[in-house]
């Protein structure tokens, strides 16, 4: 069974579209959500949450989330990044507020977290740091035994040490509870740490979503001396670099030997988004010419 | 549900709210046209939401297990919990007053006497600030200046035509003034009506409220 089913997510903005996005997150398995500022990760998030009303199905664990959302919702942790509810009120009266909500809440795991990321629940939450916020809402999320954690941007804000702390601890939980995560990050170090699975969205639509590893083995990065070397080897997103010009090529192409002189290297998950995103760019100007 | 009155109580409600519990006690004052206590009690209510507002709290609840639904249902109801403790303080230290001072309930050249009249006209300036304040503002929760004006201009409205009332007809100003004691049956007949306009009111603001707020994007 999968932790997470999305079919066919819509929401329209007078300037954006959410457009039927679809995946799946297989159960104890960490999916990154990915693409680039306004590409609609946070729009995907909020509309598997409900936070906004937007069509299509959600189910989690079998159960749909718009005839069972409580239900749901219990079963699901939620950090929209940093904790930036309530600045003065302390931790202790947003804790004692949150926690009655759930039935499996864990005062002892809770109080374990707090420990762990040094919070102190006296203080206020404005006098929280905005790292220190985001780990204040990993640990109400991950206090009440939640089956799936839904994240949007969990790590930005925090710096290497607490983000690798942050992978520790998601990884943890994966294998030792089998957890299943969605999170959205921009910190792709992170996602190649963690993730079993890719979905990459570009303007609201699903470009991939499929296995990390195979993404990274779709696809290698070729440098070319020219343009018209790359356009001969169907390079993808195809941009000037330092010497050269810079694109990615499918695997499949290659093995057909048609990448000319071009120097092949893998492509790392910032290549595939930099180039996949610049062929994007260009249909769009291509198709409004 | 009591989980979300919980945490409005703990997290949302403005001092006010409380603070302006205590207006009802402005009954004993004379010459003074009572039904403003009850704008003050709406007045508590634009400052929780400006609370909710700055604290992010409509998309916090949203994130948590429960009904989007329920979420305005719990705002209201709290309120309502309010307006009905202003009613019972209005309608009790009124009481007080026609026993310790039962020649002053006469000689109120403001407005109507501090009796179950009164209680009525505030039921049912509380019902018309639910009905014309809450389905605005969950419809937009950030916006809560415009439904705010509106719906106290209503209520002014309403307050200046209760005064007309009290001095140019005879049910206001002979039937339903004056002692509790006196034309008893009236003034609780009166009082039925106010607290019966109320719950409708009340109750279609809750309905309009949840239809607009299922289709608001936290």
């Amino acid at each position: 069974m999968n932790a997470l089913e999305v079919k066919g997510l819509s929401k329209t903005y007078p300037d954006f579209t959410l457009d039927k996005v679809s995946f799946c997150v297989q159960q104890g398995h960490i999916c990154g959500l990915i693409g680039r500022n306004g590409a609609g990760k946070s729009t995907t998030i909020k509309g598997i949450m409900r936070l906004i009303s937007a069509d299509g199905a959600v189910s989690v664990f079998g159960k749909d989330i718009y005839s069972e959302e409580t239900a749901v919702k219990q079963m699901i942790g939620y950090v929209g990044g940093g904790f930036r509810y309530y600045p003065m009120n302390t931790l202790a009266a947003v804790r004692k507020a949150y926690a009655p909500f759930y039935k499996t809440w864990d005062q002892g795991r809770y109080q374990r977290f707090l420990a762990q990321f040094e919070l102190i629940e006296s203080k206020k939450v404005k006098e929280l740091s905005e790292g220190m916020k985001v780990k204040f809402a990993l640990a109400l999320a991950l206090s009440h035994g939640a089956k799936l954690l839904i994240m949007d941007e969990p790590t930005s804000g925090l710096d290497p040490l607490s983000r690798e702390e942050f992978c520790d601890v998601i990884l943890r939980l994966v294998s030792e509870e089998g957890v299943s995560v969605l999170f959205s990050t921009h910190i792709t170090s992170d996602l190649m740490r963690i993730a079993d699975d890719i979905v990459y969205i570009s303007r609201g639509k699903i470009l991939a979503a499929c296995p990390l590893k195979e993404l990274l083995g779709k696809y290698r990065l070729g440098r070319f001396s020219s343009l018209a070397e790359a356009t001969a080897a169907n390079a993808i997103g195809v941009k000037p670099v330092k010497d050269g010009y810079e694109g990615l090529l499918l695997l499949d192409n290659l093995k057909y030997g048609n990448a000319g002189n071009a120097e092949i290297t893998d492509a790392a998950i910032d290549n595939i988004i930099v180039h996949l995103e610049r062929a994007n760019e260009v249909k769009k100007h291509v198709k409004s010419d | 549900m009591l989980n979300l009155i919980k945490k409005e109580l703990h997290l949302c409600l403005h001092p006010t709210a409380y603070i302006f519990l205590s207006f009802a006690a402005l009954v004993f004052v004379p010459n003074y046209p009572y039904e403003v206590i009850f704008f003050f009690s709406c007045l508590s209510v634009f400052f929780c939401c400006m609370k909710a507002r700055e604290n992010g709290d409509i998309a916090f609840s949203c994130a948590l297990p429960v009904k989007k639904e329920h979420i305005p249902l719990a705002k209201i109801l709290v309120v309502i919990g309010l307006q009905c403790i202003v009613l019972l303080l209005a309608g009790i230290i009124g009481a007080i007053k026609g026993a310790v001072l039962p020649a002053e309930q006469y000689v109120n050249q403001a407005g109507i006497s501090a009796n179950l009249t009164l209680v009525a006209n505030g039921a049912i300036l509380l019902g018309v600030f639910n009905l014309l304040f809450f389905p605005r503002y969950f419809k937009a929760p950030d916006k809560i200046g415009v439904p705010f004006v509106t719906a106290a201009i209503a209520v002014f409205l309403l307050i200046g035509i209760f005064m007309v009332l009290r001095f140019t007809t005879p049910l206001y100003s002979i039937t339903l003034n004056g002692l509790n004691t006196v034309n008893t049956g009236a003034k609780a007949a009166a009082l039925i009506t106010g607290i019966a306009i109320y719950v409708v009111l009340s109750a279609v603001s809750c309905k309009l409220s949840v239809s607009r707020f299922r289709k608001f994007d936290a």
